[in-house]
């Protein structure tokens, strides 16, 4: 069986994302891809706007206990942890790898501490391997006091400027929505220094085994993920349009053309698919395809014109 | 690493075989020919669109000829509960995944727990294959449970060892009493000792006979089965802790050595 690619059309796909040239729209959501190579049976994996590398931190984390997952209604659960080999694995495992197959890569970067974030940007400049950063505020901080540095402004606004002074390559902010006003929380990270911002990271939840009386996951709790969380993401991503000047990837629950065309109108720019892989392999394609066909449907030459068109 | 497909398959029959057991006989030629012993699908159902996630199951079976695999299953919870209903249909299948049993043995020790059986069984097929003397263990909680004795013994053409938890067939209690008699006893044909033990089942199960094996210095393997979610090695939902670290259940397994295996 061959790898699916996006079929031909004159509707022009091209974006660009706080400075990241993009062929299409659709990119991964940062942990549901890997680096790709798993999905490049299913799917031609350079032929996606950009992939999206699972979060890394500097000497790599060994994440949590197991049971890791659960399926809940339209969604699931994950407490993965982080789990990842460290920058230098994937310099050498996986970016190399993007780039030979022709590769649009953006590295989703974590950091227990504000210095580790740095660090790692650090040993990515140090090769020419890295077309965008994704920093993930949404891990548990040393330097900020052990909370998710994501819900407090002035720590979002302090680590981002930190990883600014680090790079000069486009820089996308992803927020959790763990927060009441994500607005505040978009306008610390533009303030530091953000071209873009993506959204959302999952929604911290639980699920129960009432016969065994105990939580399904290790950790008890987890980020939730897939269309149960849609709605909750598209309100945020509109929000957040209104909010801030730069442009937005938006996530959460995409698993078709229609699901990206409503977050492109929502004010995205582009969108990641992320939990809807696990059901789909060749999700990332078809959603390129849906979108390719909405717009040839509805006379739609640039999806740069859906960008926040909502009426 | 070996190609996968996602390949649209068909429900041909889905019967009844035991208390919430069930045996599904899937057209799927491309995985019918490819598929190693051990190895397993990913499944997607169709018209389950609440449940996000795929379901694992081993290959219990397979048919070159007629492009056929048979899944042995049992209800444990919504979406096996749902399966006995889809008597026919198009289902996909991702597959075939995971490495492989050794077959690197001269007399080898098949134990199986529960639908644990059924990943052994094209196992007991190569070896049978290979004129590799082996002996099989299976356990149950009754005797209706023990559903993969006939196939067993229709190709061993003798009966494997039962065991189960109501004593309603063979050995009563649980099928370890009998690991250990075989591990003291040596193979059935010729009494010679065991160099392979490969386990299926429950974890507790597993654990105590990797324990078992390990003591007679017996190269023991077991199959891990976790949770997953994409089941090609992505997302890291499915690890199981290891001496040398955290290892994908999916594709660096399902099976394990069992001495490197931290239970
Ligand atoms: C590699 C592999 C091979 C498998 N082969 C078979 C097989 O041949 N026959 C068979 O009957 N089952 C097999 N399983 C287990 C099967 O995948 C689960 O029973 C099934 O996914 C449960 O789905 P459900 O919706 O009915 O249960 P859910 O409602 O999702 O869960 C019900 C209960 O089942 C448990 N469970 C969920 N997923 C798994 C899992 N992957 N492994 C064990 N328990 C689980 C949950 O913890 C929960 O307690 C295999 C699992 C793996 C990982
Ligand atoms: C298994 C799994 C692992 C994830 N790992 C990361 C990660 O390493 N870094 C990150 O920023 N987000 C991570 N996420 C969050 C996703 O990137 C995404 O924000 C979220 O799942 C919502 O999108 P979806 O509903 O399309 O999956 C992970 C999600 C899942 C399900
Ligand atoms: S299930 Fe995703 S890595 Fe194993």
């Amino acid at each position: 069986m061959n790898a699916a690619v996006p079929s031909t059309t004159d509707v022009k796909l091209a974006v660009n994302l706080g400075g990241l040239h993009m062929k299409n729209p659709v990119t991964v959501a940062s942990g549901t891809f890997a680096a790709g190579r798993e999905y490049s049976d299913f799917v031609a994996v350079e032929t996606l706007g950009a992939v999206t590398t699972k979060g890394v931190s500097l000497k790599g984390w060994e994440g949590n206990a197991s049971p890791r997952i659960a399926e809940t209604p339209s969604g699931m659960l994950n407490s993965i942890g982080l789990q990842n080999p460290g920058v230098k694995h994937l310099i050498d495992h996986d970016l190399t790898w993007l780039r030979d197959i022709g590769a649009t890569s953006i590295v989703n970067v974590s950091g227990h501490s504000f210095d580790e974030y740095v660090q790692v940007i650090n040993a990515l400049e140090a090769t020419d391997l890295v077309d965008a950063y994704e920093i993930n505020i949404s891990c548990p901080n040393v330097d900020a006091g052990g909370m998710t540095i994501g819900t407090d402004p002035a720590s979002v606004r302090e680590v981002i400027s930190m990883c600014r002074e680090a790079t000069s390559k486009p820089m996308i902010v992803k927020l959790t929505p763990n927060v009441t006003d994500i607005t505040e929380i978009a306008r610390a990270a533009v303030d530091g220094g953000a071209n873009a911002i993506s959204l959302i990271n999952t929604l911290l939840g639980m699920a129960i085994d009432a016969y065994r009386r105990k939580p399904q996951l290790a950790r008890a709790v987890g980020g939730l993920s897939g269309p149960a969380v849609k709605p909750v993401a598209l309100r945020m991503v509109w929000e957040v349009h209104k909010a801030v000047d730069v442009p937005l990837l938006g996530m959460g629950g995409i698993a078709n053309g229609i699901d990206a065309i409503e977050f492109m109108l929502a004010g995205a720019t582009a969108i990641a698919v992320g939990t809807a892989n696990f059901n789909n392999p060749t999700a990332t394609v078809d959603v390129i395809n849906g979108i390719i066909e909405y717009c040839e449907q509805q006379g739609v030459k640039d999806v740069n014109e859906l960008i926040g068109a909502l009426q | 690493m070996s190609h996968l497909v996602n390949e649209k398959a068909r429900i041909l029959t889905n019967e009844n075989v035991g208390p919430r057991l069930h045996l599904m006989v899937i057209e799927s030629p491309i995985i019918a020919k490819s598929i190693q012993p051990g190895q397993f699908v990913h499944v997607k159902f169709p018209d389950l669109e609440a449940h996000i996630l795929r379901r694992p199951f081993s290959v219990y079976g397979h048919n070159e000829k007629s492009g056929t695999i048979d899944i042995l299953y049992q209800e444990v919870g919504s979406v096996t509960r749902l399966m006995p209903s889809m008597q026919s249909g198009e289902i996909e299948l991702i597959g075939p995944i995971g490495n492989t049993w050794s077959t690197d043995c001269t007399r080898a020790l098949l134990v199986g727990g529960g639908v644990g059986a059924a990943p052994l069984f094209m196992l007991a097929e190569t070896l049978k294959h290979a004129g590799t003397p082996f002996d099989v263990i299976l356990g149950a909680q009754t005797k209706d449970a023990l559903v993969a004795r006939d196939r067993y013994k229709a190709l061993m053409e003798r009966e494997p060892c039962c065991a189960t938890d109501d004593g309603s067939y063979g050995s009563p209690g649980f099928c370890t009493s009998l690991v250990e008699e075989r591990l003291s006893q040596g193979c059935i044909e010729d009494g010679a000792p065991y160099d392979f033990l490969a386990v299926c089942g429950p974890e507790p199960l597993m654990r105590i006979v990797a324990d078992m094996g390990a003591k007679a210095g017996v190269r023991t393997q077991v199959s891990m089965e976790k949770r997953m979610a994409c089941g090609i090695g992505a997302c890291l939902s499915c690890v199981v802790d290891t001496v040398d670290g955290k290892k994908r259940s999916c594709i660096d397994g399902p099976i394990f050595e069992a001495n490197k295996v931290v239970w």
